[in-house]
């Protein structure tokens, strides 16, 4: 891969009002080169042609579960990784043949949010030293108006009062404040980006609607576009405008938030929303639908449509043929070969629907 | 984890208190030397035999006495600065020291010496006669000195042993072996010849010719009053000092080795050149494992490759020889030593450190900090310098008991800085003498066991910090 020196214009896909996405990631590939004894190297493909857009003060959500690529991609959208194939553009700006300086400039209006707030919070400093360490790498203000910056940003996360908060170190914190440090950090050079790969799933189920409401307030208040990444569906329901399902390195599904859950077209969108709980006690005698099989191993994908093997509705071709995004209903993307009309030939499963040990409830793709 | 809180680790550990008093104890002794020791004490004492030329040779400490039993006597040292009495005679003067010697028996002391130092005179020079009045009412007249006289065309006043001291050896000096065969003949009819008595001139002042064995003296306890009669010129005339010094056969706190120099001297100034070997070398390696295993770990790639290749071969160099191979070169220098310890003390731990940045580089601490846009600089040495510094202060303890222990090994081949004195050194002119085989035990032992005293404070010390670096043995107190 030789990288040009300067990033190239990226042609962004051009939303419906003729105005620049803020974020929008084209084709992106992502390939890690595993050492398999002396000579075999093993390719996995944490990430398969992923595109996705994101406007000025949207929130997008990626769902998936582990090994689908979602945490790679929020390391290609933050920089942190560069994508084999493919551009992500920022403001029409390549980030991912970005030079460090330019990379820098990002950095100042992206910000991450991390899943683990115990490691991801240096534990030799203390919670003040900590949020203003993004002012002090971007020289941000002089050292008064940091400080003044930094009490605003722990307020903001209601980590009060300051005054008390600020000399402390981390491990003298629970999870869910450390994770609204974190926040306050992301928050403190105003961003126009946030990217938050898990924020709650290391954090106590006590703290987690805490933090999910705090960010959404911020989101609002700031008008912050938030890329929300996670493998709860439901948290994903309630945060986000915008939803991506992400199975094995591709985005299967794409839509706006209420019509894919309303109406999943991907029957691995499908399978994701009938593993949600409902806590329900007329649920307690019925077999939950559930998904057979394992997801297979990236490094080496199974051939035509990657959800196949375990897909209940599989038939002859889905093997071969690779489908593609389509748009099946307005603003609503599915990648799968149902939506196609390609459904003439035998099935390639036994798995009916309902016949291996799946609920009854399973809607038919409609 | 602050220091504070490292500190309390430590000190709750067994092995950590006594490892923190032990460090307490060498860097009080190393301050105390410090401040009250020429820092050329190593050229201008220590290797200076004119200094110890007046101490007895390989003589036990004193305190030996306590249990030995065998009547050492202790060494004694008259020094006086002004006459006791002083008398016109004639155009010059009289002036005499006394000095009065109670004498309580045992071993007869090992040697006696005079010095003068400091004469002024401007037309004859003084002379010097020494008698002695023992306990039995006898008097010897043991040695009469004339100090030299004008050179010709000197100019006066003439100044004589201003920096050297003129020094009698009574115990050698013919004028007294003659003086005490012809005292033993006339008081004791005992006729000696000059031969037999050679080396014995302080057994004849303190003692009386036994019976049965010609040659040999009783010890004869009492008051021995020694009188210094200086005949000068001129009342003018000056002398700076006198002192007369009767041989111990024990000396001092530590003993003295074959050349009489005071051990505890020698020792004391070995602490903070222990010290600061051990804490220099130590420090220095650190920081250079330390460095370049952060940035062989982070930077990765070629950077990686070639630190890791270099520090392969590096620590595969053997480090005695080559640094017996190098002061044979370079010279016997202790800073040398210093320095090639340093230069080969830093490969061990930067493979450690890489190791350790490549795991904490993986993590999300790192993510986190790059995502901040923060430079490589100030992650490598603002956020990982920190998550390992732990271990890195636990490493530097770890090796400075090494670099000392080094130290005494290349000054016991012989190969110590002669200008300064160090515990290895003191060691090996032990054993060069042969002091083991004849068991001068106070020579040998005590330096070997501070060089074990000292490398054992810094391994308690990390015994005590292993808590620190590995929280797991930390103790719920």
């Amino acid at each position: 891969m030789n990288a040009p020196a300067s990033p190239s214009p990226v042609p962004s896909p051009i939303k419906g009002e003729g105005q620049l996405a803020l974020l929008s990631v084209l084709d992106a590939s992502v390939v890690f080169t595993a050492r398999k004894g002396l000579f075999a190297a093993a390719r996995v493909r944490a990430l398969d042609g992923v595109s996705l857009h994101l406007d000025k003060g949207e929130s997008l959500s990626v769902v998936g579960e582990s090994g689908s690529g979602k945490t790679t991609l929020a390391r290609v959208v933050l920089g942190l990784q560069r994508p084999a194939q493919g551009q992500v553009a920022y403001e029409g700006k390549d980030i991912g043949r970005a030079s460090e300086g330019q990379l820098k400039e990002f950095r100042r209006r992206a910000q991450g949010i991390f899943q683990d707030p115990f490691s991801s919070l240096d534990p030799y400093m203390t919670v003040g030293q900590i949020v203003e360490e993004p002012l002090v790498i971007h020289h941000v203000g002089s050292p008064a108006q940091r400080v003044d910056k930094v009490r605003q940003a722990l307020e903001e996360v209601r980590l009060t009062p300051v005054s008390e908060i600020a000399p402390k170190f981390t491990h003298q914190l629970s999870g869910g404040q450390r994770q609204r440090v974190a926040i306050a950090r992301a928050l403190v050079l105003e961003p126009e980006l946030i990217v938050a790969d898990e924020p709650v799933s290391m954090v106590d189920a006590s703290s987690r609607a805490e933090i999910l409401y705090l960010m959404r307030e911020l989101q609002e208040r700031h008008g912050t576009a938030f890329l929300y990444i996670t493998h709860d569906i439901a948290t994903a329901y309630h945060f986000s405008q915008r939803i991506a399902v992400m199975y094995l390195g591709r985005i299967v599904e794409t839509g706006p938030t209420r019509q894919v859950i309303g109406n999943p077209l991907h029957p691995y969108t499908q399978a994701l929303l009938q593993a949600v709980p409902e806590p329900d006690p007329a649920n307690r005698f019925r077999r939950r639908g559930m998904l057979a099989g394992e997801p297979p191993s990236p490094a080496n994908p199974p051939a035509g449509c990657r959800f196949h093997p375990r897909c209940p509705y599989a038939f002859e071709g889905c093997d071969r043929d690779d489908p593609h995004l389509l748009e099946v209903t307005q603003g609503q993307e599915a990648a799968c070969r149902l939506w196609k009309g390609l459904t003439a030939g035998a099935r390639l499963t036994e798995r009916a629907p309902g016949s291996a040990g799946e609920g009854d409830d399973r809607k038919p793709p409609s | 984890m602050n220091p504070r809180d490292i500190a309390r680790v430590v000190l709750s550990t067994g092995s950590g208190r006594v490892g923190a008093v032990f460090l307490a104890a060498l860097a009080l002794v190393s301050l105390f030397v410090l401040v009250r020791f020429p820092l050329d004490f190593g050229s201008t004492r220590w290797n200076n035999p004119a200094v110890w030329a007046d101490n007895p040779k390989a003589a036990a400490p004193a305190w030996t006495r306590l249990w030995a039993g065998d009547g050492a006597v202790g060494h004694a040292v008259f020094e006086a600065a002004q006459p006791s009495t002083r008398g016109l005679l004639g155009e010059g003067e009289q002036r005499d020291y006394v000095f009065t010697y109670d004498y309580t028996g045992g071993k007869l002391p090992t040697f006696m010496a005079l010095a003068v130092s400091d004469v002024r005179f401007t037309s004859r020079p003084p002379v010097l006669t020494l008698a002695v009045r023992r306990p039995d009412g006898r008097v010897l007249t043991l040695s009469q000195t004339v100090v030299r006289g004008p050179r010709p065309g000197e100019p006066p006043p003439y100044l004589r042993h201003q920096d050297a001291p003129l020094r009698i050896s009574l115990s050698g000096d013919p004028e007294a072996l003659a003086s005490v065969k012809e005292f033993l003949a006339q008081e004791y009819r005992v006729n000696l010849a000059a031969e037999a008595l050679q080396g014995k001139v302080a057994d004849a002042v303190f003692g009386a010719p036994s019976e049965g064995s010609p040659g040999q003296f009783q010890p004869l306890p009492g008051v021995y009053v020694f009188t210094l009669q200086e005949v000068a010129g001129s009342p003018s005339d000056a002398t700076g000092s006198v002192k007369l010094v009767l041989g111990g056969s024990v000396y001092g706190v530590m003993g003295t080795d074959a050349l009489g120099r005071d051990l505890a001297l020698g020792l004391l100034f070995g602490f903070p050149v222990a010290l600061a070997i051990g804490i220099a070398t130590s420090l220095f390696a650190t920081a250079i494992g330390a460095a370049l295993g952060i940035l062989s770990g982070y930077l990765a790639g070629k950077t990686d490759l070639a630190i890791q290749r270099l520090s392969d071969i590096w620590s595969n160099v053997p480090l005695l020889p080559i640094l017996i191979f190098l002061i044979f070169i370079l010279g016997q220098k202790l800073w040398l030593v210093v320095v090639i310890m340093i230069l080969f003390g830093w490969p061990g731990l930067t493979i450690v450190v890489r190791s350790m940045v490549l795991q904490i580089r993986s993590g999300q601490l790192v993510e986190a900090t790059q995502a901040l846009g923060a430079s490589k600089g100030r992650i490598m040495f603002r956020h990982l310098l920190f998550q390992i510094a732990p271990f890195l202060f636990a490493q530097m303890i770890f090796f400075t008991p090494g670099a000392i222990l080094a130290e005494a090994g290349l000054s016991f081949l012989g190969l110590g800085d002669p200008s300064i004195p160090t515990w290895g050194q003191i060691l090996e002119s032990g054993f060069r003498t042969g002091a083991v085989y004849v068991g001068y035990w106070w020579w040998v032992l005590p330096p070997g066991l501070l060089i074990v005293a000292t490398a054992m404070t810094f391994v308690l010390l990390t015994l005590g910090l292993e808590p620190v670096v590995n929280p797991r043995l930390r103790e719920n107190r």
